[in-house]
């Protein structure tokens, strides 16, 4: 990973912990959906839209069913960026 | 500022700008939403950019308060809303049928429906006959699943309804069950004062106990109830059930379209996610068969429950992106609209993460059912059969005979 890739999963991470109101070293890289009880329907729905407002980008409805863990997230984010 | 103006002496029409345009996907659902916002409103009517709610009266100083309410509704349900992915999974909409009226001027005419009250009906020997007809095919489906036949009480607990954090979801359609408090006073109070006036019942409200009970909203809750904080016995349950089932709908309530007191026939099924979801879509691919051999004009398409609005932006969204809930929706050719007689629904392992249902390995259970609407069923086999039997289908005629 460089170090654009860490700070970018940081980013990630911390967008969780503060939707999800819980401290940082929760989030692991590899959380899913269902994981934890917060990342449930509604979670996820607030976290894709935490993602497009910090992120500037527009999640359409095929991809949110996609995006049900940390490294679907990192992949779908670092394409978006290259894009 | 409104745009007053007074159709009749009686009611009031309040014309509004939303201050965000409303989608057109979600103008229907907005005007359903629009029912809770305020006792006076008698009907509402919601387009992109124009709201109009016929009031009972002139809400005089009430005014911007009610308007404020309206575009809470319109914010909270249409800023930042996902436009979802509709599909459509069988298309045999247009497919001819023999008849074209209401039918509900009919069933009146022959003592068929007797409204007791807003949105409850009676139903005569006709739709009797239909919905037995229909319960048949239902339990065909359910025989070629050997699903096992339960009986689920009217009731349901409010505080399994909770766990499921259904009071949230769903807080505009609940009826609550409660009874007198065990109080020989109050008892007796009430059996003097009970008395009824503008068709509600007027005692005071304390001689009534707390809630423990609702009447109940769905039927597959209840086998999920049973199969709670254990394991699923043997990893998977196919269930079969008929059940009232009771949504308050407002001013929404409209004839056999919309009821507060229905009849839902479930097929349900539990265990892991591709038992599941295989188990739906062959359920699907069964009805398929049995609607066309009946020549119902319908079509599957994708769809979302009627969440409130607090939370019907994210989840309507959620269902959508991960296609959760398809609606059997028929045709009525008299409005040229279609109304949803069954639904094929997949639930994730949300029951089985809020009730921990497990499987053998521990993770949660999955769930699903197909679920029929028998009222809305018949009504819509009405609308496009009619009452000359001869026009029917040869197996439901036989049946009905």
């Amino acid at each position: 990973m460089t170090q654009n890739d860490q700070q970018l999963m940081r980013s990630i991470r911390e967008l969780f912990a503060v939707s999800f109101q819980v401290p940082l070293e929760e989030i692991y890289e590899d959380l899913a959906f269902g994981d934890i009880p917060q990342w449930d329907s509604m979670g996820h729905m607030e976290i894709m839209m935490r993602l497009e407002e910090q992120f500037g980008i527009e999640i359409n409805a095929e991809t949110i069913s996609t995006l049900v863990n940390i490294p679907a997230i990192y992949d779908y984010l670092k394409k978006d960026k290259h894009a | 500022m409104p745009k007053p103006h007074n159709p009749s002496s009686e009611t009031f029409t309040l014309h509004l700008t939303p201050k965000i345009p409303i989608p057109e996907y979600l103008c229907g659902e907005v005007q359903s939403k629009l029912a809770y916002v305020d006792e006076g409103i008698l009907s509402a009517r919601v387009e992109s950019n124009r709201i109009s709610l016929v009031l009972r009266a002139h809400p005089g100083p009430r005014t911007p308060k009610l308007e404020a309410k309206v575009h809470r509704v319109v914010a909270s349900m249409a800023q930042g809303a996902i436009k979802p992915k509709v599909q459509i999974l069988e298309d045999y909409l247009h497919r001819s049928v023999p008849y074209s009226q209401d039918p509900m001027e009919e069933l009146q005419k022959r003592g068929e429906v007797f409204a007791e009250a807003s949105g409850t009906y009676t139903l005569g020997p006709l739709l009797t006959q239909l919905i037995a007809y229909f319960e048949s095919l239902f339990h065909s489906l359910a025989h070629q699943f050997q699903a096992v036949a339960y009986r689920f009480p009217v009731l349901i607990s409010a505080e399994f309804l909770e766990r499921v954090k259904y009071f949230s979801a769903f807080p505009h359609s609940l009826s609550f069950v409660t009874h007198l408090r065990e109080d020989l006073e109050i008892i007796d109070g009430f059996s003097q004062q009970a008395h009824c006036e503008d068709h509600s019942l007027q005692v005071p409200h304390d001689m009534f106990a707390r809630v423990k009970t609702l009447l109940s909203p769905a039927v597959c809750y209840h086998l999920y109830f049973s199969l709670a904080d254990k394991p699923v016995p043997r990893g998977r349950v196919v269930a079969t059930a008929v059940g009232n089932c009771f949504r308050y709908e407002a001013i929404n309530l409209n004839s056999l379209e919309r009821l507060w007191n229905f009849t839902m026939r479930e097929i349900i099924f539990v265990g892991d996610k591709d038992f599941v979801l295989d188990n739906r879509e062959a359920a699907r691919r069964i009805m398929e068969e049995k609607f066309e051999a009946l020549g119902l004009a319908y079509r599957v398409e994708s769809a979302n429950d009627p969440f409130f609005i607090g939370e019907f932006r994210k989840q309507a969204a959620f269902q959508s992106a991960f296609q959760l809930k398809y609606e059997i929706r028929a045709r009525l050719p008299f409005k040229e609209r279609t109304l949803a007689v069954g639904s094929y629904n997949y639930h994730q392992d949300f029951f089985g993460r809020h009730l921990n249902i497990t499987l053998p390995n521990g993770e949660a259970a999955h769930t699903g059912c197909v679920a029929f609407g028998l009222e809305r069923m018949a009504f819509a086999f009405l609308a496009q059969f009619g009452f000359d039997k001869n026009q029917w289908p040869s197996e439901v005629k036989e049946f009905c005979s």
